[in-house]
């Protein structure tokens, strides 16, 4: 059956998603995640929360999903040991060579090959299969008929994103906001939390989100006010596809969301799941889609909030 | 075999989308072409896409001495896989010296396919670490371009530590995205009127106003170029003035981006680094020429920046020659 898994953005919020219906929950280690630091949590508060899912019967996976200078991979091993020595066995991970590395070190771990390394054909999972994930995120446009080759000819685990973003580029594969700003940043480990830089310290400015003239050759206006479409997405529709599929995690992104909104999240999803799988045949989708409305509205809210801080804090005019 | 192993310690790089941009282009400063244009596979004449276009081009290329490589689809869907055979065999039967590759899928393809053609990891390949280079050198990987955000510091380390060379943007716009769906048309692809000549002509995303509000001093308006399928920098990465430091650090391959560029551009910055790099592989006293500022200046309207390099935002630019005064807007 799909695993539903939802956002720790602090252990509080770890807490929250588990106890509304979550399988497992993700956390982000403190610098080695795609979210900034106030996203992240620190070592012990994992560990708390990995010992608060476990007596649940559920899972607490580790992002360790940016991708670091070559100095740091000592970082990221020793930081790993500590939570294996905890019984932590699940991670996220970008980079193809740490994921390598954890893999040795660390056998029968389990890898999921995170969003950022932007899989988009059923060649890219067989790579990173071959690397050591046992399971992947797909890009999120990629379509069913790659999602089934992924699954059933790849052999390896399919996860998909239900929360989240359609960013303008290619996600995994885009620095405008490093470009406009980034700051080298050192924690107390030595990890560098590379601000501005979504792949490599999690925090992205939105720049794409700013409004933009677009200019010809000459300096003349092409068209003004422009926005770069960058969506928040919810799929609802695609649910039942997906759960026939043999879809074996359906991700919820929304750490930088309210506990209360994340909350509301997995319990709408927690129970439209369990009603497909309950009876199929006699399933209708019309009422679902009613109920999401109030969801996305609430996070639209808050999202356009976020984006306006995070454009202004680029030193872009929003 | 009219094809000579090169002499010189370092290669000046250049990429030319089709056999038009070619022909226009003074090649005589570069000691290797890379051909194709990665971001879309519509791109007029792109050699990337018409494997029938590489046997001629790779031969006269071979027979002015230069290295050939041809680059691949950055972000190929699984409907695309069949084209990325059909260019891996093409590329390779025409003798090019190596596919540029970005996607991890299309370097496990050439795997599968027995490496008949080395690979070399491109911008979009995402390498930042030493490890990860090394798990692309065991599916063929000679080269790696190392992400944009990634520090000539830690460039070293992957130059010495993963087994492959390291090629680095020496010029030219950096890539900072690739997109689905092309920005500059309104309709589908196979059908808008636009395509393919909406991203022949240039077109300047801006945002900010200098002095206007948010504004942080010292930096300009934000300017970045849109190419349909990707995005690009408004500025001009360069690293004419930091020459003597990157081949200390044992960088050799320099690259000048000469997609979406003018002929013009790609002919005289190519001329300019040539000489730039004689000047600091003599390893004397060096100083960029006026001359070469003057060309630089005059085909980069936004300004210069290298920022990334150095540990800093990537529109920066760190150094003392080349700084201020150029921005557009």
């Amino acid at each position: 059956m799909a695993e539903l898994l939802a956002s720790g953005g602090t252990a509080e919020m770890a807490r929250a998603v588990l106890d509304s219906g979550a399988d497992a929950v993700y956390v982000g280690a403190k610098g080695w995640s795609r979210r900034r630091a106030q996203y992240e949590m620190g070592d012990e508060e994992v560990i708390a929360s990995a010992r608060y899912a476990r007596s649940l019967g559920k899972v607490l996976r580790v992002a360790f999903n940016t991708l670091p200078a070559s100095g740091e991979i000592p970082l990221l091993l020793a930081k790993a040991e500590k939570f294996v020595g905890a019984g932590i066995r699940d991670f996220i991970l970008t980079d193809v060579g740490a994921m390598k590395a954890l893999t040795e070190r660390f056998p029968g771990v389990q890898i999921h090959a995170s969003v950022g390394c932007t899989i988009v054909n059923a060649e890219d999972a067989w790579f990173y299969k071959e690397a050591g994930a046992t399971q992947v995120v797909t890009e999120c446009r990629v379509d069913r008929e790659e999602m089934r080759k992924i699954r059933q000819e790849v052999g390896v685990g399919l996860e998909v994103l239900v929360h989240a973003t359609t960013c303008f580029t290619y996600l995994g594969r885009c620095t405008m906001s490093s470009y406009t700003r980034q700051e080298w940043r050192f924690d107390e480990e030595g990890k560098n939390h590379f601000l501005g830089s979504p792949n490599r310290g999690g925090l992205c400015y939105r720049v794409c989100l700013t409004e933009w003239d677009q200019r010809r050759g000459d300096g003349s206006l092409e068209a003004g006010g422009l926005v770069l479409p960058n969506l928040a997405y919810f799929l609802v529709d695609d649910i039942p596809d997906l759960l026939d599929l043999g879809v074996d995690t359906i991700k919820i992104q929304g750490r930088e969301y309210s506990i209360p909104l994340v909350g509301r999240m997995v319990r709408f999803y927690r129970d439209l799941i369990d009603s497909y799988l309950r009876d199929r045949s006699s399933f209708r989708m019309e009422a679902w889609k009613e109920q999401m409305a109030g969801i996305i509205t609430e996070r639209d809210a808050e999202r356009r909030e976020k984006t306006a801080g995070l454009i202004s804090e680029s030193g872009l005019s929003a | 075999m009219p094809y000579r192993e090169s002499s010189t310690a370092s290669e000046l790089v250049l990429t030319v989308a089709s056999p038009r941009e070619l022909a226009e282009t003074d090649l005589s400063p570069y000691d290797s072409v890379c051909l194709g244009n990665a971001y879309c596979r519509r791109v007029a004449e792109n050699f990337a896409e018409h494997p029938g276009l590489l046997p001629d081009a790779v031969a006269s290329l071979h027979a002015a001495g230069k290295k050939v490589y041809v680059t691949s689809p950055a972000a190929p869907r699984g409907r695309d896989m069949p084209h990325v055979e059909r260019l891996i065999d093409g590329a390779a039967s025409a003798g090019a010296d190596a596919l540029e590759v970005h996607n991890m899928g299309v370097l496990r393809v050439l795997r599968e396919r027995g490496i008949p053609i080395p690979a070399h990891m491109g911008a979009f390949a995402n390498v930042y670490t030493h490890l990860a280079a090394k798990v692309m050198r065991d599916f063929g990987a000679v080269r790696v371009r190392p992400n944009a955000e990634v520090s000539l510091a830690e460039m070293s380390v992957i130059s010495r530590e993963a087994g492959v060379e390291v090629e680095i943007l020496a010029h030219g716009k950096i890539p900072l995205g690739i997109t689905e769906k092309c920005f500059l048309l309104e309709g589908p692809e196979e059908t808008d009127p636009g395509c393919p000549a909406a991203c022949v002509e240039e077109h300047w995303l801006t945002a900010g106003r200098p002095g206007g509000r948010g504004q942080r001093s010292g930096e300009g308006a934000w300017v970045l170029k849109n190419v349909g399928k990707g995005v690009l920098s408004g500025k001009d990465m360069c690293v004419v003035e930091h020459l003597p430091r990157l081949l200390s650090e044992g960088i050799r391959i320099f690259k000048v981006e000469g997609l979406y560029e003018t002929a013009a551009y790609r002919s005289e910055v190519g001329a300019a680094y040539r000489e730039a790099l004689s000047l600091a592989l003599a390893g004397g006293a060096y100083a960029v020429l006026p001359r070469w500022a003057q060309v630089l200046r005059k085909h980069s309207p936004n300004g210069f920046c290298n920022g990334y390099y150095f540990g800093r935002s990537g529109q920066i630019y760190v150094g003392t020659v080349l700084q201020g005064g150029n921005s557009r807007v």
